[in-house]
C-alpha cells in the first residue's frame, strides 16, 4: 500500500524481493545499501538466523528524491526464502506496491524457483491480489556462474516469466543487473500509482 | 524535535498523547509499516525503520496470539535499560492502525496506557476512511526517476 500526502507532498512505497533461499535477495539489497549515500539511506536491518540466514526480513529505507514535485521513498523488503518460513513471507508480502522475484539461475535450483513462484502467487491470492496487475520484475541472479552450472535467461524466461515480465540478468553479489531490476520495478510501481496504464506486467 | 504527519487527522491527537504521556518517541503507523505521523525522529529513513520493525513485531504477535490465545494479541510492552517501548493497536474506521510510545523514567507504563486510551477515542472518532486518491504524476516522470536513480547508484 503506497502512502501519499498531498499536504507535505511525500509518496512511500514498498517494494518486496521474493524467491528460494539463497537465490540472493539480501546480497540484492546489500549491494544496493553499497551503493547510496548515507544522507539518503537508513540502517540496513536484517533479522537473521546466527548462521545470517533471513530469519525475518531485511529492510532498507532509501530517498530517491523528488519525483514530480513528491518527494518518494522506498522501503525495500526481503523475505527468507527457506520454505519452512511461510507465515514470514507471507506477512512481509502484506500490502507491497510491487515485486522482485530473485531466480537462483543454477541449473539445480530451478525447481525451487518455480516452487517459491507458486508460493508467492498463493500468497499474494490470500490477500486477494491479482498477481497479472502488480508490479512485477524477473531478475535472473548468478548468471556470472560458469555456464555449465546455469540455464540462459531465455530459457529461464521460458520456465518462470509466463507473464511476460520485464526480466534481467544479474551478478548481484558485484552489481550488475540490480540498478536495471530496481529501476523497471521503480518505474512500474510509480505509473500504477499515478494510475496510468502499464502499472502491472 | 519535531511533530510531523502524513495524514493531517493525525496531528492534534498524536501531539496531545505526546504531551500528556511525556513520551520521547512516538509513531502511529498503518500495519503494513507506513507511516501516519511521528514525533521524535530527526530522519525519515529511521522513522521507516521504525515502522518496519513495529509492524512485524505485530504481526508476529498477533500471529503469535492466534495460536495461543485463539484472538491476536493487540498490545505489547518492553522494558530496556533506560528506555521503553509500548505497541498497542489504535481501532479506526475499517480496520486498525499502530501506535509505538518510547518513554523513559519521565513517565511511565500506566500513563502511557492511561493517555493511549485517550488517544485510541480521539483516533476513533476523527480518523477518516481509506483515501483512494492518486497523485498526478508529470507524464514524464521516468525521466526523473531514472536521473534520482542514477545519482543514488552513482551513475549521473
Amino acid at each position: 500500500m503506497s502512502l501519499v500526502n498531498y499536504t507535505s507532498r511525500e509518496i512511500t512505497c514498498k517494494i518486496v524481493y521474493y524467491g528460494p533461499g539463497r537465490s540472493g535477495k539480501t546480497t540484492n539489497l546489500q549491494y544496493i545499501y553499497s551503493q547510496v549515500p548515507p544522507a539518503r539511506k537508513g540502517q540496513m536491518v536484517s533479522l537473521a538466523t546466527q548462521t545470517d540466514r533471513t530469519l525475518f526480513f531485511d529492510f532498507l529505507p532509501i530517498d530517491l528524491g523528488k519525483i514530480s514535485g513528491f518527494s518518494t521513498r522506498f522501503q525495500l523488503y526481503t523475505v527468507p526464502g527457506q520454505v519452512y518460513y511461510q507465515t514470514t513471507r507471507k506477512l512481509v508480502l502484506q500490502d507491497a506496491d510491487g515485486v522482485v522475484f530473485v531466480a537462483d539461475s543454477q541449473a539445480r535450483q530451478l525447481e525451487e524457483n518455480i516452487e517459491s513462484l507458486q508460493d508467492l502467487h498463493e500468497n499474494l491470492a490470500a490477500y486477494g491480489v491479482d498477481v497479472r496487475h502488480l508490479p512485477f520484475v524477473m531478475q535472473y541472479n548468478k548468471q556470472d556462474l560458469p555456464a555449465d552450472l546455469i540455464v540462459g535467461v531465455r530459457e529461464l524466461d521460458d520456465q518462470l516469466n509466463f507473464r511476460g515480465a520485464p526480466s534481467f540478468a544479474a551478478d548481484a553479489l558485484r552489481g550488475p543487473g540490480v540498478f536495471e531490476t530496481l529501476r523497471s520495478l521503480s518505474e512500474q510501481v510509480l505509473r500504477k500509482l499515478g494510475g496510468a496504464p502499464g502499472g502491472g506486467a | 524535535m519535531t511533530l510531523s504527519v502524513a495524514a493531517d487527522w493525525v496531528d492534534a491527537p498524536l501531539k496531545q498523547f505526546v504531551g500528556d504521556a511525556r513520551v520521547q518517541l512516538a509513531v502511529l503507523l498503518h500495519p503494513s509499516g507506513q507511516v501516519l505521523g511521528q514525533f521524535g525522529f530527526t530522519r525519515s529513513v529511521d522513522v521507516m525503520t521504525a515502522c518496519a520493525l513495529s509492524a512485524a513485531i505485530n504481526a508476529s504477535s498477533s500471529e503469535l496470539g492466534r495460536l495461543v490465545d485463539g484472538t491476536p494479541f493487540t498490545g505489547l510492552h518492553h522494558a530496556g535499560r533506560d528506555r521503553q517501548v509500548f505497541l498497542a493497536h489504535v481501532p479506526v474506521t475499517g480496520g486498525r492502525l499502530l501506535l509505538l510510545a518510547v518513554f523513559d523514567e519521565e513517565s511511565s507504563l500506566g500513563l502511557v496506557q492511561l493517555f493511549f486510551r485517550q488517544f485510541c477515542a480521539t483516533a476513533a472518532t476523527v480518523a477518516p476512511p481509506a483515501n483512494a486518491e492518486v497523485p498526478a504524476l508529470s507524464l514524464d516522470f521516468e525521466r526523473e526517476l531514472n536521473h534520482n536513480l542514477a545519482v543514488l547508484f552513482g551513475r549521473a
